[in-house]
């Protein structure tokens, strides 16, 4: 079987994407309208809820960045990981079912539409859409980049595809997410997610079983030889600190409720009492992919450092060596298209919130009403989005990172610090006002751009998520408690009680 | 109390804890600074870095980090009190949610002490694979919103959403269909 290890994983990967083609292709028949290809018709079960919720969360940056950052600063990054738990419990208690009410009253398609509905206000509608659209091309041109190195990599090892281009990777890989995206909307997104999902959560247990075997002592021995080399990086605030690790546990914890992608799949389900099953479903599905993280990162620096393995060159490295050294070719091959499912279930989910923005939210703010024939423009949106990602990802491979990474800047900490207090409290308050809502959102972006575009690098590893998530929570309070509440619709009113 | 007056009373306890939690930044960011406070290179691997002296990382500010992660869990559970309608709020859930904040803070206070203890005498015991610090972390912190997450699966229809509000919304929805026609 190891002669053929690089066909099984070729395999495994091409039969994963013929798989998303043809989910693409059945989807389309079921997309009649913008309401199904931007919201699947609101009628999904929980079995399908959960698994998307939970593989939309953890996306190529879990599988590849995860790992990657554990072999780099050690426990620091457990933080992100451990958190997740709270993290949904918070957006299911704040969000899940109010913005599933709201949305089903309103007829509501995204997250801005909500913000709009909530605070009567189309300039909240406008600032979050507009979040949205800079966060999505940031978030989306580093999954379409990850994407391609990775199936680069794979190729690259084949005979027929040794010499394969990092443009024709962009090109195979965004045309694999483009088709079933465009084709199919959310409905084939969640039902891609539902096989991705899977994947990920049989690669995760398995990865650890593997990763067990590695030093004959198991995790214990990798640890302890990680603890010998350095005494903090396997302690509770690893490398980076003790700041950087309740940094990423607040903006990861907090801010899971104020995802675009996650949020705006928590107004699909069809019925709203599902959400007492989705949410213990997600978490455990979010467990088990995560031990992918916490196990190779281990297991990769303890080899480095017991010289096992020469140093990696990158820490991103560490999933692809891995699976190259320690594992069977089958196990590859799962994890390998494991890790096309954690990136292409992210992205679709990205593309369809930030096609919703543009389409359906910046007209409506602008000229008060949508355009006609929304599920034809969000098609055509949907491509646009998409070609203009994987460009910025070529860009930033080939010339200039900075673009990108200013971009990326407005991931998850700028969704977190500008979403969070507008919809999560805003759902939940009713003092909560539109100058609040304003404040939080521009304080949310003001903060986060300038740490970025002036290179801060503030002490102790405290990040400008950090600073940028507690601002805008202590201005969206504080302003609102200074300003008028707007007058709620009588239907609002009362759904707000509920 | 009125409902709406124990919503106002919430979002008043967050919003002192959110100022708590800001002036401790500014005063860690106004702190002297430690040069491996935020981590440093390895000297051997170049892709690694290491943590160095625990305790001289700790030196000035150990003690508000500690107060601004405990807060942080405290805004936690009460983010999801906020999230119940003051309605549905009684003594039996303020008791279920304090038991949590004090399970929560355990398991965080025992997580620290077991760090500094290692810190201080160099030993430490493995549970399920991790130095026990970290095994706290690891699998205490994550179990601890299992009470939270159990809260919301077994006491929805009492806490989340009941019969009633079910047939509340229908009654809303309905009028609004018919109010579009």
């Amino acid at each position: 079987m190891e002669a053929y290890r690089q066909e099984i994983i070729t395999g495994a990967v091409v039969f994963y994407m013929l798989f998303c083609v043809l989910t693409g292709l059945w989807a389309m028949r079921r997309t009649t309208n913008s309401g199904d290809f931007f919201m699947a018709g609101r009628g999904l079960g929980p079995i399908v809820l959960s698994l998307a919720l939970f593989s939309s969360t953890l996306s190529g940056f879990g599988f590849v960045g995860g790992p990657g950052l554990v072999y780099s600063i050690g426990v620091s990054s457990f933080w992100m990981v451990v958190i997740s738990s709270a993290g949904y419990a918070v957006g299911f208690f704040m969000v899940a079912k109010r913005i599933r009410l709201i949305a089903e009253l309103r007829d509501c398609i995204s997250l801005p539409d909500i913000a709009a509905v909530r605070y009567r206000s189309e300039t909240v509608r406008l600032l979050m859409a507009m979040t949205i659209v800079l966060g999505v091309m940031g978030y989306l041109a580093t999954q379409i980049l990850a994407m391609a190195l990775v199936m680069q990599a794979i190729l690259s090892g084949t005979d027929t595809f040794a010499n394969i281009g990092l443009v024709s990777c962009v090109i195979i890989s965004s045309t694999v997410l483009i088709f079933y995206c465009v084709t199919g909307g959310m409905i084939a997104s969640v039902y891609t997610d539902v096989i991705q999902g899977g994947m990920m959560m049989v690669a995760g247990v398995l990865i650890l079983l593997t990763a067990m075997k590695v030093f004959p002592g198991g995790i214990t021995e990798a640890t302890s030889v990680i603890l010998a080399d350095d005494t903090e990086t396997m302690m509770p605030f690893g490398a980076a600190g003790i700041m950087a690790s309740l940094g990423w546990f607040f903006v990861f914890g907090l801010g899971l409720a104020g995802q675009p992608h996650l949020v705006t799949k928590m107004m699909m389900n069809k019925k709203v009492t599902d959400n007492r099953h989705i949410l213990p479903m997600s978490v455990f599905g979010y467990v088990m992919a995560a031990l992918l993280w916490i196990s190779i990162g281990v297991v990769m620096r303890a080899s480095v450092i017991d010289g096992l393995i020469p140093p990696l060159s990158v820490p991103d490295d560490a999933v692809s060596i891995f699976l190259t050294i320690f594992s069977n070719p089958l196990l590859a091959g799962v994890v390998f298209a494991g890790l096309f499912a954690a990136i292409m279930s992210t992205s679709d989910a990205f593309l369809n919130v930030g096609t919703a923005a543009v389409i359906h939210d910046i007209p409506k703010a602008i000229r008060g009403t949508s355009i006609t024939n929304e599920l034809f423009w969000a098609r055509i949106v949907t491509i646009i989005l998409a070609v203009i990602a994987a460009s910025f990802a070529l860009y930033s491979y080939y010339a200039d990172a900075t673009l990108v990474a200013l971009l990326g800047a407005f991931g998850w900490a700028t969704f977190s610090a500008s979403i969070f207090p507008v919809i999560a409290i805003g759902l939940n308050w009713k003092g909560a006002t539109v100058a609040g809502a304003i404040v939080a959102i521009v304080s949310a972006l003001t903060i986060n751009f300038s740490v970025q575009l002036a290179g801060i690098t503030p002490p102790y590893g405290i990040s400008g998520g950090l600073l940028s998530f507690v601002t805008s929570l202590v201005l969206f309070i504080g302003v609102s408690l200074v300003t008028p509440p707007p007058e709620l619709d009588d239907d609002l009113n009362r759904c707000l009680e509920l | 109390m009125s409902a709406y007056n124990t919503n106002k009373t919430i979002i008043a306890l967050i919003f002192l804890t959110c100022l708590t939690m800001g002036a401790l930044l500014l005063f860690i960011l106004n702190a002297e600074i430690v040069v491996n406070g935020g981590g440093i290179k390895h000297e051997t691997f170049s892709g690694m870095s290491i943590g160095g002296d625990g305790l001289e990382r700790l030196s000035y500010t150990g003690i508000p980090s500690y107060v601004f992660g405990a807060l942080l869990i405290f805004l936690i559970v009460v983010f999801c009190v906020l999230g119940i309608p003051p309605q549905k709020r009684d003594f039996q859930l303020y008791m279920f949610v304090l038991c949590t904040l004090i399970l929560s803070l355990f398991v965080w206070y025992q997580m620290i002490s077991s760090h500094l203890e290692y810190l201080e005498t160099g030993v430490t015991g493995y549970f399920l694979g991790f130095p026990t610090a970290s095994a706290w972390q690891m699998y205490g912190i994550w179990l601890s919103s299992v009470p939270l997450i159990s809260l919301y699966s077994i006491g929805f229809r009492r806490y989340v959403f009941s019969d009633s509000d079910e047939k509340e919304f229908n009654a809303l929805l309905e009028k609004s269909r018919s109010n579009e026609k």
